[in-house]
């Protein structure tokens, strides 16, 4: 019997008659889960990516354990504000997938349905949205969000706002990369700061704020210095931690936490292990639950993950911290899930790079137009540039979109061809 | 010409260089082009722009950040180097007073970028000029909302009403006025200042932070009716439809389309059902009636089988025919009716009226009017049973659960879309992967132990799932168990839907599936009615349209 599957089923059916009862039965198993990493953790991993996905729950338990002094967020916001002012974090992709891993997802999926939420839209926020119309999703003191990277951002907050009754502040980042965009950008989110301060009642503490864009800057600094020490080495991971990663590096970017988490990893890739296994760049999102994938890439030292671009993109942005707006708003900017695609591809090719990579996998996420759009440019342009690229279509969340058969196939075949490769001497960049 | 697609691009700014505007929203004939630079799964007018530049159909274009599509769109024309000029233009999400600064900038961007292209100088005098004030329309009205709606959409809806339609989505909804100082202004700062604020400051599109100025849209009181438009994988307005299904006092029709013209004889059915409802048609009523004539005929014209009923001027059913429909709706429908004649031994003189319908009935030259399926079934299941009050109907290509009231009025129906998840055809493929006859897959539906759930809604990915369980040698009673609970839960999604109320009937070729019928009795938690004539309910109800015109 599959555990997890019986709880999840049971959380979705009290979703429909007791939100509260099943927001109380979620946390249970949360913080079963959060024991069960505490005290028995998966020892093929490395103890800093058994620390993020710690981290990862308590992030979230807190959150929802204090609705109060918590911001629904989208992930691509800065945390710096809000890690000032003592708010906690929690986010869309957070919230969906943890409920994804309870396996209470597919219910829903078919809540958000019914509330008008077309199929076609990432199954990220659909689950989100589902929740939250389900009445499981505790009210948060407000919202901040970004358009960057994710134009679900622009549906799903601002219904958020309006079910719970709560105010939010939008980051519009445009489409251009400059000075002028910079300073935009800057502004909008030292208005952000007024209104987290405006809000709570309390001015943010510049000071603080100063701290935690410092903070972020050493983070980022430690996580180069872990990618640039990856070349010809395998530092145990899988799909979930690669997600946790992402969370980590963005959800409590400019807290002590993520700097442990930065400082663990480069400390552990410099001691670990040689490996001429074949080395991939992850691209979006995390299929972390789906067999193929797991069979094929987690903690496998055949086949690993060396770098996926929604954990390492903005950390790869130098910025000044003695402009702490400035530098916050030149990660925005500057990101490579923002902007044209020319500077994403850039990206990949800079990170394929300094991880001395084999190949790139393109995950193409159900919904996701943002990503979905450039697919063939993307390859194309990897491909010419020497880096094999598989466009790997599927869904983070929603097993409805997802072909495991296909997968295993398309995976399985572009390992073999990698591999093949590597053995003429055709590797890495 | 240059090519536009959205109501916040300048189209006064390029009478400043003498040219002329075009809104490009054409529906595409197929996305051949398109899918081989792009991924299949973006929105259909995304795509739709992209077929017209690669056919060059459109060499100079201006497109909108609106949304992600959009981005892609213009990366991947840029990239292809299909358009002489191609501009996208950065649009704030809010119009504050910043947002309007930087669209100003953006706008003496695009001039001078145009400029540069054109090699003439921007007359400013010229583009002041072509601002105007347009006519509010006055009186009763349809609105089409949602995402934009193609050229050939508009004018299918505009056909089958009678009252004026008004295109209120985000292409036809267009409304940029300036005062007369802006107007007069030579400070350029100036005005684009003032044109930027204009843009900004029309009825928002749903990607608009704030899109709560799009309430008076609903609120105006000569609206009678609305018909929403939404797309596969643009998901901007599916919330606002939902919004406005609940709280809405006039009727609302959602329909669905990829942008191109595949479907219209589908979305033809669900606006003319929907005309029926509101009584708005404009449709000519019976003519040439056989007023002699002892009985009369309704002619239903599905994909798969065509059906006749034959009816005395009492209502009691004289004979039926069903047989495949093949080799074009009109020969099959001839071929129906003489066979139902031949049943009742009666003569083609002496029928009095005849009323087609079904996918094909436009196609049928022997009718006296036609009705849409949705009406007629509606009808033809009350005079089967008049408790039912919600009609499960599925067919070779679609699914449609129609919500009647006590007297067979269709108050609220919905169909799938264009995909074949959870329809006749879906059952079709699955028997064929599994090898089986769609009789066998009737019964061994009901016999499972393992308890099997079909993730996949798609039919190409479902077959694939389906082709993998055999793989791991699951039992085939268990996988079609599976499938049928498949069908179950959209049909139940879509019966949530239309607001499905007891006694539900069941209509169409699947009702004879006896593990689907189950399974779609164990989500509802009712029986389902299903008669012996369930599949000449569509006819049935023809021939009682055909009935009534006589009375009238």
């Amino acid at each position: 019997m599959d555990i997890v599957r019986t709880f999840g089923g049971t959380v979705a059916s009290q979703a429909k008659v007791n939100p509260d009862r099943a927001r109380r039965l979620l946390m249970t198993g949360w913080r079963a889960k959060q024991a069960q990493l505490a005290l028995a953790p998966d020892k093929r991993l490395p103890k800093s990516r058994q620390y993020a996905g710690r981290l990862a729950m308590d992030t979230i338990l807190k959150a929802m354990s204090h609705p109060d002094r918590a911001a629904a967020i989208s992930i691509f916001t800065p945390y710096e504000p809000l890690e000032a002012a003592g708010i906690l974090p929690y986010s869309v992709e957070q919230m969906s997938s943890f409920l994804a891993g309870t396996k209470c997802e597919g219910a829903f999926l078919e809540t958000a349905g019914l509330h008008g939420f077309c199929e076609t839209m990432c199954s990220y926020h659909r689950t989100f949205l589902g929740a939250l119309s389900s009445g499981i999703v505790p009210k948060p003191r407000f919202a901040v969000y970004t358009n960057l990277a994710c134009d679900g951002n622009l549906i799903t907050f601002p219904f958020l706002e309006q079910k719970l009754g709560i105010p939010g502040f939008c980051i519009d980042v445009p489409f251009e990369r400059s000075e002028e965009a910079v300073a935009d950008v800057a502004r909008q989110i030292r208005e952000m700061t007024e209104f987290v301060g405006d809000v709570t009642g309390k001015p943010v503490d510049e000071d603080r704020l100063r701290e935690a864009v410092a903070r972020g800057c050493e983070s980022a600094t430690a996580y180069r210095g872990f990618l640039a020490s990856s070349p010809g080495k395998r530092l145990p991971s899988d799909m979930v931690s690669e997600m946790y990663a992402f969370l980590t590096n963005h959800l409590l970017m400019g807290t002590k936490e993520t700097l442990r988490f930065c400082r663990m990893l480069e400390h552990e890739m410099k001691e670990a292990p040689q490996s001429d296994g074949v080395r991939l760049i992850w691209m979006n999102t995390m299929p972390y639950s789906q067999q193929p994938v797991i069979d094929a890439i987690n903690c496998n030292d055949r086949a690993f993950v060396v770098a996926s671009d929604l954990a390492a993109d903005h950390m790869l942005i130098e910025v000044d911290p003695g402009k702490p707006y400035e530098a916050m708003a030149r990660r925005m900017v500057y990101s490579a899930f923002g902007g044209c695609t020319q500077a994403r591809i850039d990206r990949e090719l800079q990170l394929a790079r300094m991880t001395q990579a084999d190949g790139a996998v393109f995950f193409a996420h159900w919904g996701c137009k943002a990503t979905l759009g450039i697919s063939t440019m993307m390859k194309n342009a990897l491909e010419e540039a020497g880096l094999p690229c598989l466009i790997l279509d599927g869904d983070g969340l929603d097993e409805s979109n997802r072909s495991d058969g296909q997968v295993a196939t398309r995976l399985g075949a572009f390992l073999e061809m990698l591999e093949a490769r590597k053995a003429e001497g055709k590797g890495a960049l | 010409m240059v090519c536009v697609v959205c109501k916040y691009t300048p189209f006064e700014l390029f009478a400043g260089f003498g040219e002329d505007v075009r809104v490009l929203d054409g529906m595409a004939r197929d996305f051949d082009l398109s899918d081989t630079v792009s991924h299949v799964n973006l929105c259909g007018f995304g795509k739709s722009v992209i077929q017209a530049s690669l056919e060059g159909r459109a060499p100079q274009l201006v497109l909108v950040n609106c949304c992600d599509v959009m981005r892609r769109s213009y990366e991947i024309i840029e990239g292809s180097g299909s358009a002489e000029f191609v501009h996208l233009m950065d649009l704030p999400h809010s119009c504050g007073p910043c947002q309007i600064k930087n669209l100003a900038r953006q706008l003496k961007r695009l001039k001078d970028a145009y400029a540069r292209f054109c090699g003439k100088p921007f007359n400013l005098k010229a583009c002041q000029a072509a601002f105007y004030n347009p006519e509010q329309p006055e009186g009763e009205y349809v609105a089409v909302l949602g995402v934009r709606a193609g050229r050939e959409m508009q004018q299918m809806i505009e056909q089958v009403f009678s009252m004026p339609v008004r295109n209120l989505t985000c292409t036809g909804n267009r409304r940029v006025v300036l005062d007369d100082r802006a107007l007069a202004t030579d400070d350029e700062d100036e005005f684009f200042l003032e044109y930027a604020q204009a843009l900004l400051g029309q009825v928002p599109c749903r990607r608009m932070v704030d899109p709560s100025g799009r309430r008076a849209l609903l609120e105006d009181p000569n609206c009678k009716g609305i018909v929403y438009h939404s797309m596969k994988f643009c998901d901007f307005y599916g919330p606002e439809y939902a919004q406005i299904k609940a709280q809405a006092d006039i009727p609302v029709l959602k329909i669905e389309s990829d942008f191109t013209l595949q479907s219209k004889e589908q979305l033809r059915t669900r606006i003319e059902a929907f005309a029926e409802t509101l009584g708005d048609t404009k449709g000519t009523g019976m003519s040439n009636i056989n007023e002699g004539g002892s009985y009369v005929a309704g002619i239903d014209s599905g994909s798969t089988s065509t059906d006749v009923v034959v009816m005395d001027r009492e209502g009691a059913i004289v004979s039926t025919a069903i047989i495949p429909t093949g080799g074009g709706a009109a020969k099959s429908a001839e071929e129906c009716l003489d066979g139902a004649l031949r049943e009742g031994g009666i003569d083609r003189s002496d029928i009095a009226a005849i009323v087609t319908t079904g996918y094909g009935r436009a196609y049928i030259d022997a009718g006296n009017d036609s009705v849409t399926e949705i009406t007629c079934h509606a009808k033809g299941a009350h005079y089967l049973n008049p408790q039912v009050r919600t009609i499960i109907d599925i067919g070779g290509q679609d699914n449609k659960v129609i919500r009647v009231d006590e007297k067979g009025n269709v108050v609220n129906f919905v169909m799938n879309d264009k995909c074949a998840a959870g329809t006749g055809r879906f059952l079709e493929m699955m028997a064929n992967a599994l090898g089986i006859s769609l009789g066998e897959m009737s019964q061994l539906g009901l016999s499972w132990e393992e308890d099997i759930t079909i993730s996949a809604m798609c039919s190409v990915f479902a077959e694939s799932e389906v082709v993998s369980l055999v793989a791991q040698s699951k039992a085939v009673p268990d996988i079609v168990h599976g499938l049928d609970n498949s069908v179950a839960s959209k049909i139940a999604s879509l019966s949530k839907r239309v607001g499905g109320a007891d006694v539900y009937m069941m209509t169409g070729g699947v009702a004879k599936n006896a593990g689907v019928v189950d399974a779609i009795e164990k989500k509802l938690g009712c029986k389902l009615y299903i008669s012996d004539k369930a599949q000449l309910c569509g006819a049935l109800g023809a021939a009682l349209f055909a009935l009534e015109g006589l009375e009238k």
